[in-house]
């Protein structure tokens, strides 16, 4: 077909649509997103305070200087430590959850989830409905070393040892305990993507593997996950970029950093050199690692998920 | 041996409805049996309760010797080929076939080569790395018998296992299917709303409606003698002639005469008894001469069937169908005598529907 006809004639219906549903969205994405891109990128080039309106271009200074900052390269490390992490345990258990709830049930019969499932499935979305920022003050307060629910609980049981223990005090219970936080929070919204997703698989399909004879875990490994893997891929990616930022939780357990910077995240650090230290310039360029970061996060996903696949087809028939 | 047999067997679903009510079956070892009926009659369900996929209610259900009321699916030595074969999309056509065989812990070359040996009896020659979605839908039925067969079941259930495929390869599956049945000696149950796929395929068919037995005999016996107008109705292309009269004279009230009582029936009812009087198109004759015991009828509409041709003719206000060879076709308008050979009409009891012979 010869390319002048097929352009279309600039309709005034043709133009008006094209302005609300492309221009109008380009155009915000443009200047909401892209130009602070550019201008993050731009002040991570010089030494902005942020408060004056006079800066100079020192170029890749403050790159440098990230390089060699203690503090940073362990917020750095932290964070990708809660990248891989999180979502792990996150999906893992989210999985569980959603098998359970929807054919995890009696191994005869219908496949069906087990007994009150719907309870559970309410029950457990509770966490995605708080706000982060209380999740965070809440489990503050059941971590409380002297007055906090946990050590009541466990002292109540006769751990002594328990009676003021600092959960978030500690290097070496710091993490696990925040990450258990995030979690909690997240577990819930994820097993009901799951749940969807098994819900998407014919019945037939996991009754002609229960003739076969399969259980209920090699169900899972060689039906369910195989079949759901797009949405676990989805899942991963999501909880990698929450992770990543963490930010909230992060300073709702411990606003310092925790014991020995042992829970600071890049987020945290990016916040207080910009807002309290006052290097914007600075902070700007810990903006772009922080995106680079993120960036190379979903590409890896995707790598691993591509090569894992083989000729994966979408799962479909 | 693996008979298959339930006694008083229920299925009841919550809320009251029961899908199986009180099945007492005997499937004989080797036989090709199937279970007919509407939908919604349970025969579905009776075989999911077989195959353990669904939970019996009450009574009890025997393979071989061994009571699996209450067993897993996997521990009752079924293979079960579903409506829409329910193949692993993920896995291509030889890891689809070996995968009962993998949770058997079959090593992985000795799996491969068992499934590619099935595979290839079954004709899948060369599809043995396709994936499901690549395969045409007679292709992915055999998949799902290769995958069903490839452990030597005691017992393989078919659920409807032709209804997916068009009209020519369903004539071609059935062969199939009987000869592989045939030569595999498996005990097999099949399912199907189809009067004629059951009478081909089966040794004997159970003909089921509301969850209760209505019928058990071999495709003759239910075809030459239902034992009331149910089944009488449901076997056979095109319907039997049941038509509600009374006994007189000796005889059965049809349109505007009186037929000559079925054999089997003499001696069994009295004149006055309201009765059904049963004839299959196929064993109505047309005369166009007066004949003894014959209906005067006129013919109303004549449907091509091919080699034969299915007639309409009135007689009074009943309307009888005949199935004739396409050589005596009379034309609408025409009027002769309906001929019903006694040997082969039935009587039926208009209040119980049942069989009196």
């Amino acid at each position: 077909m010869p390319r002048g006809s097929r352009r279309r004639k600039l309709t005034l219906d043709y133009v008006s649509f094209m302005i609300v549903f492309l221009g109008l969205p380009l155009a915000l994405f443009l200047v909401f997103v892209i130009w602070p891109f550019i201008q993050a990128v731009f002040y991570s080039l010089t030494d902005w305070t942020g408060y004056t309106a006079e800066f100079n271009v020192i170029g890749l200074g403050n790159f440098t200087k990230l390089l060699d900052d203690p503090i940073f390269m362990k917020a750095v490390g932290n964070s990708i430590v809660l990248a891989i992490v999180v979502p792990l345990v996150t999906i893992v258990i989210a999985l569980a959850f959603a098998t359970l709830i929807t054919v995890g049930g009696s191994g005869k019969g219908q496949v069906q989830g087990i007994r009150n499932s719907s309870f559970y499935r309410v029950v457990s979305f509770f966490p995605y409905a708080i706000p982060a920022i209380v999740i965070g003050l809440i489990w503050r307060q059941i971590f409380d070393p002297s007055a906090g629910l946990l050590n009541g609980i466990l002292t109540g049981l006769g751990m002594e040892q328990f009676s003021s223990f600092p959960w978030l005090g500690r290097v070496g219970t710091a993490m696990p305990v925040t990450m258990f936080v995030i979690v909690w929070g997240f577990v819930g919204f994820y097993m009901l993507l799951f749940i969807a997703a098994i819900k998407g698989i014919p019945a037939e399909t996991y009754e002609a593997a229960r003739i076969d004879g399969a259980g209920r875990f090699r169900t899972a490994w060689s039906i369910t996950i195989p079949l759901i893997r797009d949405s676990v891929q989805t899942a991963y990616i999501y909880l990698g970029i929450m992770a990543l930022d963490a930010f909230v939780y992060m300073q709702a357990l411990n606003p310092n950093g925790g014991p020995d910077n042992s829970t600071l995240v890049m987020s945290q650090q990016l916040f207080r050199t910009a807002f309290t230290r006052g290097q914007f310039g600075y902070a700007s360029a810990m903006g772009v690692v922080l995106a680079v970061v993120t960036l190379l996060f979903a590409a890896i996903v995707f790598t691993v998920n591509r090569i894992t696949g083989g000729r994966d087809d979408g799962g479909r028939a | 041996m693996s008979a298959i047999t339930t006694t008083a067997l229920v299925k009841e679903y919550p809320g009251g409805v029961r899908g199986v009510d009180g099945i007492d079956v005997t499937i004989e070892d080797g036989e090709f049996f199937a279970l007919l009926g509407p939908s919604g009659c349970g025969k579905t369900t009776l075989l999911r309760s077989i195959a353990g996929l669904e939970a019996i209610t009450e009574g009890t259900l025997h393979i071989g010797e061994r009571d699996v009321t209450n067993a897993q699916p996997g521990e009752r030595g079924v293979a079960m080929v579903f409506q829409d074969y329910a193949l692993f999309p993920h896995m291509d056509v030889g890891d689809n076939i070996a995968y009962p065989l993998k949770i058997r812990k079959v090593g992985r070359t000795e799996r491969r080569k068992t499934a590619t040996g099935i595979a290839n009896g079954l004709s899948l020659d060369g599809l043995i790395e396709r994936r499901p979605g690549q395969l045409s839908g007679g292709q992915q039925q055999r998949v799902a018998l290769a995958r069903a067969v490839a452990t030597r079941p005691e017992v393989l259930l078919l659920d409807e296992p032709l209804s997916n495929l068009d009209a020519r390869l369903r004539l071609e599956a059935r062969t199939f299917l009987k000869e592989l049945q045939r030569d595999l000696g498996v005990t097999t149950v099949f399912v199907t709303h189809d009067q004629a796929e059951a009478l081909a395929l089966a040794d004997r068919i159970a003909v089921m409606k509301s969850g209760k037995l209505q019928q058990l005999g071999t495709p003759r016996e239910v075809f030459g003698r239902p034992l009331n107008t149910f089944v009488a109705g449901f076997i056979g292309s095109t319907p039997m002639n049941l038509v509600t009269t009374t006994v007189a004279d000796g005889g059965v009230r049809v349109g505007t005469a009186t037929v000559p009582l079925p054999a089997t029936a003499e001696g069994k009812v009295a004149d006055g008894a309201a009765v059904v009087w049963g004839a299959r198109p196929e064993y109505l004759r047309w005369s166009r001469e007066p004949v003894d015991g014959g209906i005067p009828a006129e013919v109303s509409v004549t449907e091509n069937l091919g080699a034969s041709v299915l007639v309409s003719a009135h007689s009074g206000d009943v309307r009888l169908q005949l199935v004739l060879g396409e050589d005596d076709e009379p034309s609408p308008g025409d009027t002769g005598w309906v001929v019903a050979t006694a040997r082969r009409s039935l009587l039926f009891d208009a209040a119980t529907t049942e069989l009196i012979g």
